[in-house]
């Protein structure tokens, strides 16, 4: 009843035609393009591999295969574990959270630095030169890397020009270049969230702490960074789930030997064929992400509702 | 002077300005480094992307990138997917928006929740999740695969659309959130019907963050490989084939693509840059008008004749310009040098080589006792092993000849020089 009545207020507001517009593409964007898909892709997720015509009959039954794979592996191999997976999926989670220390290490004090000392022309400046990078592809940013960092890279030639090291050094396959590029390829998304925390900080009260003879450090940590921890949450945030879930990145700059989580997943879907499994993994993967967050929020005394500003 | 230099870095002002700029000079190596060594790859003739050794300046790569066919219909079919985000996303974007303004207060944050969590979903995820979702709404529907449920651009269209509509309502509400709802109410009030609310006053008010969202929204789907790469099926756009590209064998093509993208980028920010100043000029204007400070003019300048627009468009005509002429004459005369010095440092390598193996040959028997230096006692050893090209070897004017004539095709002739004291000693260095 009260829902009835909420939406015969919500027509008269509107009106008839713009409330079709509205309930239609927010139903379809939320049931079709969000929901459904979730819940379709964990259904799947349950289910048996078989060749797409046998899909929705009874032969398509549930199972936990996918599941019990990603730990045990299969039924007949030797360790107990499902041990490549596994290093993989850990390796993935364990990188991705040092990709976000070292992102906001380097862009708090960028973000403190437009925010607060900056101005005028010259953080406009900055802001600008700041975005253009990102409108280059992340295929092409990782290509640029591997220019750098490649056998006969710009890095190898340098370090070999100056005497450091006779032979090049394989970058890429012990992960320099790829964790670099993955620093390097979401840095906007944390350096705007803490700029746009840290500019509505009122410069009296930085003024105020070094009035009172806080040294530098001490501002920072009790006055500014307490202040823009909403800001520092929601990049972290961003930054983790999409280094976690990066494809170009590693496909491109990632050692020969080494794999990331998601191409993982990726060869579920393209090579092997198993859509379930690759569903299986996705799952794991974007719970795992929001667990941790989540996990994390916690521990640092965040509520969401403070980072959805 | 020197008492208030003392006084700024005891206050801890001046020290942390110079960390700070110290550091920011950093950051921005960092950021613009790869790019500008890649762009440097472009313009460099060598066939693989690298910045040294230099061969010569060139615009081929940017030949070979226009006749890269499959490269232009990925991005014949990036530029469709992206026109259909956009046409997809903003309406969605918008209507997300409205709905946010007005949903019931308990509701509201699960309401949120939902539309933003795309944003914060892998994108891999949503790829996956949006090929099952309508592979299975196919099959319930008992489609042929030539349906849409099948289409790689459908697919692709509606799977990015799921996280563009989320950034492109977050454009509609940070302007919302400036919208005075009395100037809603006024119109209603003075007889407007809601239709006519929504578009004579709601719309242009949002026109500025309909455009935003629209760019926002064709760049995030013309870049977007993660959610592509799986709902793509068997078509391609640009990403999906930059990317096959990159993983199986590069050439410089790649970095000048990029280059056109940078200086499309630049070009376009300036551009913008410069419309945003005309308008806060002519506001500014205008409300000195108002004023009646000065007589309003008669009509705007148009865009091309600002100086500063003409000062771009001249500049980077002029930059097109002699980077053309630069790369393209002289350049085959630059590439044949290349090539020749190539292959005689080449010829050089494997005479070194052969040398080397002549001389450890030559050295073990003849030359134990003595040292690297044991030129005359390995003479007859030499001599033994091989009668015909050595023969005339100690004969000074020969030696001589031999050095000054340079290297010969390579070959066991030109090992006739093999023991000529001067060539023993670069040897040695170089064997060492």
């Amino acid at each position: 009843m009260a829902l009835v009545r909420h939406l015969q207020n919500f027509f008269r507001r509107n009106g008839a035609a713009l409330s079709v517009f509205l309930l239609g593409a927010v139903g379809f964007w939320i049931l079709f393009m969000i929901v459904l898909p979730q819940l379709f892709m964990v259904d799947f997720s349950f289910r048996v591999n078989l060749p797409p015509p046998k899909w929705g009959t009874p032969e398509h039954h549930y199972t936990l295969e996918h599941y019990r794979y990603m730990v045990y592996g299969s039924a007949g191999s030797e360790s107990s574990f499902n041990v490549i997976d596994l290093q993989v999926f850990f390796k993935t989670i364990v990188a991705a959270i040092f990709v976000t220390i070292f992102d906001v290490a380097l862009c708090y004090p960028i973000a403190y630095y437009l925010a607060q000392v900056a101005h005028g022309g010259w953080a406009r400046l900055m802001v600008l030169s700041l975005i253009v990078p990102f409108w280059v592809n992340e295929i092409l940013r990782a290509f640029a890397f591997r220019i750098i960092f490649g056998a006969s890279g710009v890095l190898n030639k340098g370090l070999m020009a100056l005497g450091i090291i006779d032979e090049p050094y394989d970058f890429i396959r012990e992960n320099f270049a790829l964790y670099a590029g993955l620093g390097y390829a979401f840095i906007l998304l944390m350096i705007f969230p803490i700029y746009n925390a840290i500019e509505s900080l009122d410069k009296n009260q930085i003024e105020a702490a070094r009035d009172l003879g806080s040294p530098w450090w001490r501002i920072h940590w009790r006055v500014v960074i307490p202040f823009a921890k909403p800001g520092i949450t929601s990049g972290c945030t961003m930054v983790f789930m999409l280094t976690a879930g990066a494809l170009a990145a590693p496909q491109i700059l990632g050692g020969p030997s080494s794999l990331w989580f998601t191409q993982i997943i990726y060869q579920a879907f393209n090579q092997a064929g198993n859509w379930s499994r690759g569903s299986a993994y996705a799952i794991i993967l974007l719970a795992s992400c929001i667990a941790l967050v989540l996990l994390l929020m916690r521990a640092f005394k965040v509520r969401l509702g403070e980072i959805a500003r | 002077m020197i008492a208030a230099l003392r006084e700024a870095v005891v206050r801890g002002g001046l020290l942390t300005r110079i960390g700070l700029a110290l550091f920011a000079a950093c950051f921005f190596v960092y950021l613009f480094g790869p790019l500008v060594l890649m762009g440097i790859t472009a313009f460099n003739s060598s066939a693989f992307p690298r910045v040294s050794p230099w061969e010569c300046f060139s615009v081929e790569w940017f030949e070979v990138l226009r006749n890269d066919q499959t490269l232009v219909e990925g991005l014949r079919n990036s530029v469709f997917i992206g026109i259909g985000v956009v046409a997809l996303a903003v309406p969605i974007g918008l209507a997300g928006a409205l709905m946010l303004m007005q949903i019931n207060q308990r509701v509201r944050p699960w309401y949120y929740t939902v539309v933003i969590s795309p944003i914060l979903v892998p994108g891999v995820v949503l790829g996956i999740s949006t090929l099952v979702f309508w592979d299975r709404v196919g099959i319930m529907f008992n489609a042929s695969h030539e349906t849409f449920f099948y289409n790689g651009f459908f697919l692709t269209i509606v799977g990015q659309a799921t996280f563009i509509s989320a950034y492109s309502m977050l454009v509609f509400i940070s302007r919302l959130q400036r919208f005075d709802p009395a100037l809603e109410e006024a119109a209603l009030d003075l007889g407007a019907t809601h239709v006519q609310t929504f578009r004579k006053v709601l719309l242009p008010f949002l026109k500025p963050a309909i455009a935003s969202a629209a760019v926002l929204a064709f760049l995030a789907s013309f870049e977007n490989y993660n959610t592509t790469v799986f709902t793509i099926v068997s078509e391609s756009t640009l990403t999906t084939v930059l990317a096959s590209k990159v993983r199986y064998g590069i050439n410089p093509s790649i970095s000048a693509l990029a280059v056109i993208i940078v200086v499309v980028t630049l070009l376009g920010a300036a551009v913008f840059e410069v419309v945003k100043r005309r308008e806060q000029k002519a506001a500014r204007e205008s409300e000195k008008v108002a004023r009646g400070e000065v007589p309003a003019r008669a009509r705007r300048k148009p865009l091309l004749l600002d100086p500063a627009m003409f000062l771009i468009l001249a500049v980077f005509v002029a930059g097109l310009g002699t980077v053309y002429f630069a790369g393209t004459v002289g350049v085959e005369e630059c590439k044949a040098a290349v090539k020749e010095e190539k292959q005689r440092v080449a010829q050089e390598r494997v005479r070194k080589l052969q040398q080397q193996r002549m001389f450890q040959r030559a050295a073990p028997v003849a030359g134990e006792g003595e040292g690297e230096g044991g030129s005359a006692p390995a003479a007859p050893q030499a001599q033994r092993e091989d009668s015909s090209g050595f023969e005339s070897i100690f004969a000074p004017q020969n030696l001589k000849e031999q050095v000054e004539s340079g290297p010969p095709a390579a070959g066991t002739e030109s090992f006739q020089g093999i023991f000529a004291p001067e060539n023993l000693e670069s040897q040695s260095g170089a064997g060492q």
